[in-house]
């Protein structure tokens, strides 16, 4: 017990180590490290390094536990939601952390569940220059495309998924909806955003065949080891959408950490993730489209910086990287001006 | 009267302490934090450079492009509801308007951004 730091209340610890004594059908577990790691706002990580005697798991076992952080937000899943939609992609094998067991809230204080440990690095900036991490640059980035396409063979419906509500309108109306909603109870109003809006509904695709989306697939939000790919993270904003959105999210020029001629996620080449999603999807997509969903993308990314400003703004959250967030809105805008002023 | 040096001077000089200064002897971690204290610094410095001028400016230009007067709000407000209408699509006076008015913004917020940018394109 000598590397603990007590961060996490011994009573809660003993309560882990009853649960996971109990789910892994173990005689003992003996946790050999609780550490907080840097999680979002919204939720909590704990790292849990095990050591388990009896049962499926024994041996040495490093798990994360997840948690909602104490002002968790709304509009992300719940615990359990999200443990089904990691439940779904690695049954189809997307790379993620494997789900292991889903945890009740009498345990905890708070929901959360359980899911072994990637190792690798996750930090943008890092992974876009730093090219001894993911092996070779091409590959990963078709390996990308390969796995995106593979979660976008789960299709509603689905009962595992059932909480995901289906759009009433097309994504792209949706998304323009909710957007406008957010925008009409905001106390200052953003005309160049509005604009790019607008051209989101003048060219707002049909979107015949909806999937599985993350939604949040971007670089920042996976982890990479020396060698490859080890997890895809973050999914609390996934939903029913187009496969575009994906693909948009991942390429747009906001999320490139500046290497902008790497314009798949700032470390490869478009066509390394496109060969990629054909090779899985098996036939060749209209990629012209795809332009559509990086506007959507900035617009999207701006309502989001503009909401995180906020939470300092209206003194609910104080928080510099907050702050700092409201000031990425212009230069987001810009790009949504240049993107479209003379695209019709 | 307002004492020398003014609040833009201040920021200036305390960011170039906390750069040169601090920030080499912080441990690794705290980098972060400092480079985003300067960074928040640098924001709040220009807008004490442009001071109210841009404001005016935007509000007078959405006075003569709507035809109407009152406060900056209320003429975005105005300029958003015919956006909405489809009232841009075809006016490129208004689309140079709605650009400049941006630019200006990351002017305050990223001007780094711009200089990677270059000229609208």
């Amino acid at each position: 017990m000598s590397a603990i730091s007590a961060t996490m209340p011994l009573q809660q610890q003993q309560a882990i180590i009853d649960f996971l004594c109990r789910v892994a059908g173990a005689q003992d577990v003996q946790l050999q490290t609780v550490k907080l790691l840097t999680g979002g706002a919204i939720q909590e990580n704990w790292l849990l390094e095990l050591d388990v005697i009896g049962g499926n798991y024994a041996g040495h076992l490093a798990v994360v536990l997840r948690s909602d952080a104490a002002s968790a937000v709304s509009s992300s899943h719940s615990r359990a939601q999200e443990f089904a939609l990691l439940q779904a992609a690695f049954a189809v094998g997307v790379t993620v952390p494997e789900p292991l067991w889903l945890g009740e809230k009498s345990v905890f204080g708070r929901d959360f569940f359980i899911m072994r440990k990637a190792n690798g690095i996750a930090a943008g900036h890092r992974i876009v220059k730093d090219t001894s991490l993911g092996g070779d640059r091409e590959l990963l980035t078709e390996r990308m495309g390969e796995e995106m396409a593979r979660l976008h063979r789960i299709q509603p419906p689905n009962e595992n998924l059932a909480f995901l509500p289906m759009p009433q309108l097309s994504p792209a109306l949706q998304g323009i909806q909710s957007f406008r909603q957010f925008l009409d109870q905001h106390h200052t109003p953003f005309p160049a955003l509005e604009w790019g809006i607008r051209w989101l509904e003048r060219y707002a695709p049909q979107t015949t065949e909806l999937v599985l989306a993350h939604r949040d697939w971007r670089t920042g939000n996976y982890m990479l080891d020396e060698k490859s790919l080890t997890a895809i993270l973050d999914w609390e904003f996934a939903a029913w959408s187009d496969r575009l959105e994906d693909i948009g999210w991942f390429c747009a020029r906001c999320w490139r950490f500046g290497q902008f001629n790497n314009e798949a996620g700032g470390i490869g080449l478009r066509v390394a993730l496109y060969r990629g999603y054909e090779r899985i999807y098996g036939q060749p997509l209209d990629w012209q489209h795809v332009y559509y969903w990086e506007v959507y993308a900035h617009v999207r990314w701006a309502i989001i910086a503009i909401q995180q400003g906020e939470r300092h703004v209206s003194g609910q959250e104080p928080s510099l990287e907050l702050a700092l967030t409201a000031h990425i809105v212009p230069e987001l805008e810009l790009e949504i001006l240049r993107m479209t002023l003379n695209h019709a | 009267m307002r004492e020398q040096p003014d609040g833009r001077a201040l920021l200036a000089i305390a960011r170039t302490v906390l750069r040169e200064q601090l920030l080499p002897l912080l441990p690794k971690e705290q980098h972060y934090s400092a480079l985003m204290i300067a960074n928040a610094m640098s924001i709040a410095e220009r807008q004490l450079q442009y001071g109210d001028a841009p404001q005016q400016a935007e509000r007078q230009a959405l006075v003569a492009l709507l035809q109407q007067d009152g406060d900056l709000i209320l003429l975005q407000r105005e300029l958003v509801r015919r956006i909405r209408l489809g009232w841009l699509d075809e006016q490129t006076e208004a689309q140079q308007l709605l650009w400049n008015i941006t630019e200006q913004r990351v002017k305050e917020s990223a001007p780094k951004s711009l200089l990677r940018d270059g000229a609208k394109g």
